[in-house]
């Protein structure tokens, strides 16, 4: 998911923000609330979707913003819960998982129709799962449904090697080190013909392309020896793990143990699709007079880069829940036309991360509206390991040492100062156990873990260990300096934007005042920069951000795993690979989450990375609209969102927002957790029920 | 003059398709791509979208490619939003920007005018500065500083009018007013410079010489050649004001061509930045052509040949 902070153009507004922000200084005392503040009459939400969304395709775009608009007109297997983002069940009223967490079975609701009144059946889910993998389909989502069982292999393009005799060749008969592990191979739930094939033990998959299929054989002795006489056969969308048992029972068969499977599925990327609009209409299905959607609300009218109107689908199976009669989301981009509409009272909510940092201590003060909550995303600079001097782990240890990361955090206003790369406040489970296990580790290399959190700042330290890498830093005059280093070799990294400019301008002056070093900086086009940084051609330093992209750290921890990773430092370990394949392999999640912080443990003590703050949720919404919460992805299940006309009962401090009970939405939950709660009950399988908690 | 008219029409097309190869060309220089994210693609996915958008091909093959299309007048699908042809969008989005800019225009040709030729003929007096120190003030805040001090006033203090977006009326009065300020001091500044000229001409004292009255040396001797060089600035001012201006449109959340222009470039949506490109460059030249043309009707001096 791209990064939140990659907004363009506000070179150019710089201006505006200042002088909006004068503005809303002087007239902060006004009143209570920020602006306008008057709940609209139509129960109608108006809402932002970021830039004009790519498309109403729930398999076809990757921002944020987007998701916001599909989750409200697409349906899927499972839902977010509202406050902890943890699934509940949507269209599959429950669901089982195999002993191994490889397969899922899915019993889907009888109610669930599409708005044309068609019914919701298994059949649809598959059709939507292979049509959003098919590789021309070109869906750059298609990774997240990676786990399923031959899902990579069809989108790809890869063909399985059969032999003369009809059997093929499998996975296990080349050298499997190094690789994912395989799971079960025990059919799980009900047995079907199709269960078994994709039970069985996981064929070789090679590229369909001839050319490539030509060059990997060059280079693999073994690999060509065994698919000699042998013939091809591409891998489709029908071999993938994706089956329907019956109109209403659905599995998935993954190629690996995910626990973390579950929570992928609500992601918009899973949303069941109707096949015939989408074989009648081809491309144009998404517009107005076409679509048919399956979410709460159903498209009214579409204005390209003007507005969105949704209006409740009455036809929905939990329509008689669904509080809201419309949502208008506007296509806009400008943090500031976004506060300015906000506080005359023409939007009830902004997304995530739009008021611009100089306004944040004066909207705090509105504190009914304003969002502060941990998020789910990380900021961290990269270093370019294939290139010294930041080849040197020392010299990165130095460098992530000799920065004030509480005095950034005090600088943005909007962050939390951070040393590790799952982010504070979202995985308190996981936060538990790592500390213990941190604890251990650091008792091997005979450190407490006292010391390591001290590197949240530490120059002493850090002057040290570049002495050590052969930098000695030496006193000059108030400051210091280091003669050796080779700063020509080194510099920040980073895309066009102010905020970025000056968190690089901040930590610049870090390393100035603590290592006698200055880098120079660089800034680069959004896509430009994008670039440079995956094919590690920029010097030394390199920013990034991350947002997870569901509820568990594992979603952070993949970013080194295998050798084709994204982390954009070129770090690759395979003693990382084996802690997490055998992480993901747990049944027990405590157990499962220790594995988890030895891998983070082995990465973060080699630093290829540099973390140093997590975002904080940074929003506002009208006091009136109640039931959306500032969850750790600010995604809000628009079902459980209402407006409250009377202002007795209109949100007060948004602080407690969380904790604070709304029995109308708690009860929703419940009841839709009900049928799932009553599963687990009935077969007690092994596997983490979903958090309704609710504290 | 309708062999000038055919011959400047005949240059629109080399010259259109000069403007699209060096945009085509810079486009291709810019590093990334419409498919470049944060999280790297898998290969196999950037692959499939290298293949169907023709980008494994030679670089001249392609380059070819896109030139036929040009020359068709299609410029095909959109990047960005696979269900919209680039013709589609353009059309769509024009009459936002044509409306904002025609009447920013009207607006700035009235005042702008109406107070270029008072001070022209009362050159020096309190008017005169008054004016002028206006249009120098018009000419000198930029409409990015203009736009939302207004908004601020209207909108956010008194509560007026919205702030931004497309609506009725009142959505319209502020971008308006914004995007009209600049255009009116500079035609109150050249009315004003042209008129104090041809006051002073040969032609006008024979007029007066006449005994005609005041009012129709005025308005019919001198206007027409006073407002020449505000016609020469309303060709490309015009074409450059129905196309969308890109500030403006922007602070105002207007959903119109400029905005749309500016997001391509960002998206990497080479087909609709090209159209749009190409559909500028034509509309400004034939806005200079039609300026050339009208030259002849408002100053008997000017021929063709």
């Amino acid at each position: 998911m791209a990064f939140v902070g990659n907004s363009q153009f506000r070179a150019i507004l710089a201006i505006v923000a200042f002088a909006s922000f004068a503005v809303s200084c002087t007239s902060s005392a006004a009143g209570r609330y920020y602006g306008k503040t008057e709940a609209p009459s139509d129960n109608v939400l108006r809402y932002v979707s970021g830039s004009e969304p790519e498309s109403l395709d729930p398999a076809i775009p990757t921002g944020q913003p987007e998701a916001r608009l599909l989750m409200a007109i697409h349906d899927g297997l499972v839902e977010y819960h509202p406050k902890t983002m943890k699934p509940i069940p949507a269209i599959a009223e429950s669901w089982e998982i195999s002993p191994d967490v490889s397969e899922y079975i899915f019993h889907l609701r009888k109610n669930a129709v599409f708005s044309n009144g068609d019914p919701i059946k298994a059949q649809d889910f598959v059709y939507s799962f292979q049509r959003a993998l098919a590789p021309e389909f070109l869906a750059k989502n298609a990774y997240l449904a990676y786990y399923i069982k031959y899902a990579e292999a069809f989108n790809s393009k890869k063909s399985f090697v059969r032999r003369a005799d009809g059997s093929f060749v499998l996975r296990r008969e080349l050298d499997a080190g190094g690789q994912t592990p395989e799971v079960s191979t025990e059919v799980f739930g009900q047995q079907t013909e199709f269960g078994k094939v994709l039970s069985g033990p996981e064929r070789l998959t090679v590229p369909g392309d001839e050319k490539a299929r030509a060059a990997l054989f060059e280079t693999d002795e073994k690999l060509r020896a065994i698919a000699a006489n042998t013939e091809f056969v591409p891998v489709t969308g029908s071999d993938m793990g994706v089956e329907a048992i019956d109109d209403y029972t659905l599995r998935i068969k993954l190629r690996q143990s995910a626990p973390f499977f579950i929570d992928l599925l609500s992601h918009q990327f899973f949303k069941v699709v109707h096949q015939g609009a989408i074989e009648k209409h081809g491309p144009q299905w998404v517009r107005p007079e076409n679509i048919v959607t399956s979410g709460a609300f159903k498209v009214k009218e579409h204005y390209p880069y003007d507005r969105i109107v949704l209006e409740k689908d009455p036809r929905y199976w939990d329509a008689d829940a669904v509080r809201l009669d419309g949502i208008e989301f506007y296509p806009l981009e400008e943090a500031t036309t976004m506060m300015n509409l906000y506080k005359a009272g023409s939007l009830d909510a902004v997304y995530n991360a739009v008021p611009p940092a100089a306004w944040i201590d004066t909207l705090k003060e509105y504190k009914d509206e304003y969002m502060d909550h941990p998020a789910v995303t990380l900021q961290y600079y990269t270093f370019n390991v294939t290139r010294p001097p930041m080849d040197n782990a020392k010299v990165r240890q130095a460098f992530a040492l000799a920065i004030d990361r509480e005095a950034i955090a005090t600088y943005r206003k909007t962050t939390k100062p951070t040393i590790d790369f799952t982010p504070i406040g979202i995985f308190p489970e996981y936060e538990e156990v790592r500390d213990r296990i941190y604890t251990r580790e650091l008792a091997k290399q005979g450190r407490t873990l006292e010391e390591w959190k001290a590197r949240m700042f530490d120059p002493e330290r850090a002057r040290e260990l570049l002495a050590e890498a052969g930098y000695p830093v030496v006193q000059s005059g108030s400051g210091w300096a280091s003669p050796n280093f080779p700063v020509a070799d080194v510099e920040i990294l980073y895309n066009t934007s102010e905020s970025n400019k000056a968190i690089a301008e901040f930590i610049q002056a870090q390393w100035r005042q603590n290592l006698g070093i200055t880098v120079a900086l660089k800034n680069m086009e959004w896509k430009t920069f994008l670039n440079v940084r995956k094919e590690l051609d920029y010097r030394g330093i390199g920013r990034a951000g991350w947002v997870g992209d569901y509820m568990d750290p594992f979603t952070f921890l993949k970013l080194f795993y295998t050798k084709e990773n994204d982390s954009s430092t070129g770090w690759y370990d395979p003693k990382y690979d084996v802690l997490v394949n055998a992480a993901n392999r747990e049944l027990d999640p405590i157990k499962r989450f220790e594995i988890l912080a030895e891998a983070e443990f082995y990465v973060m003590d080699q630093q290829p990375v540099m973390p140093f703050m997590t975002d904080s949720t940074n929003w506002m919404k009208k006091p009136f609209v109640r039931g959306m919460y500032p969850n750790p992805q600010t995604l809000h299940p628009w079902k459980f969102v209402y407006i409250e006309q009377d202002p007795e009962k209109w949100d007060k401090n948004a602080a407690n927002i969380m904790t604070d009970r709304d029995e109308s939405v708690l009860s929703h939950v419940e009841r839709l957790m009900q049928t799932q709660t009553e599963r687990t009950a009935m077969r007690s399988q092994p596997v983490p029920a979903p958090e309704t908690s609710d504290e | 003059m309708l062999a000038f008219i055919l011959r400047r029409l005949l240059i629109i097309i080399p010259m259109a398709l000069l403007v699209v190869s060096v945009t085509w060309g810079l486009i291709r220089m810019a590093p990334g791509s419409f498919y470049s994210e944060e999280r790297a693609l898998p290969p196999a996915v950037e692959a499939n979208i290298r293949e169907k958008y023709g980008l494994d091909k030679p670089i001249y093959q392609q380059y070819f490619m896109m030139l036929a299309n040009v020359v068709r007048g299609d410029f095909g699908t959109s990047l960005r939003y696979q269900d919209q042809t680039v013709n589609e969008i353009i059309f769509r989005h024009l009459p936002y920007s044509a409306t904002v800019g025609l009447l920013a225009y009207l607006l700035a040709l009235v005042i702008g005018l109406a107070a270029g030729v008072m001070a022209a003929l009362r050159q020096n007096s309190a008017f005169d500065y008054g004016s002028m120190a206006g249009a120098m003030l018009g000419l000198s805040v930029p409409n990015f500083v203009l736009g939302p001090l207004l908004v601020i006033v209207f909108s956010l203090w008194l509560f007026w009018l919205p702030p931004a977006r497309w609506g009725g009326v009142s959505n319209l009065i502020l971008p308006v007013l914004t995007l009209a300020a600049i255009y009116t001091a500079y035609i109150a500044r050249l009315t004003r410079a042209g008129m104090l000229e041809i006051m002073r001409s040969d032609y006008i004292r024979t007029a007066r010489a006449k005994g005609l009255d005041e009012k129709t040396v005025l308005l019919k001797h001198a206007m027409r050649g006073g407002i020449v060089p505000v016609l020469s600035f309303t060709g490309p001012a015009l074409a450059s004001l129905l196309a969308g201006t890109v500030v403006v449109e922007k602070v105002f959340a207007i959903p119109g061509l400029g905005n749309i222009f500016i997001q391509s470039v960002l998206n990497r949506d080479e087909p609709l930045t090209l159209g749009i490109v190409a559909f500028l460059s034509i509309l400004i030249m034939v806005f200079n052509l039609l300026v050339d043309i009208s030259y002849g009707f408002l100053d008997p001096r000017i021929r063709y040949d």
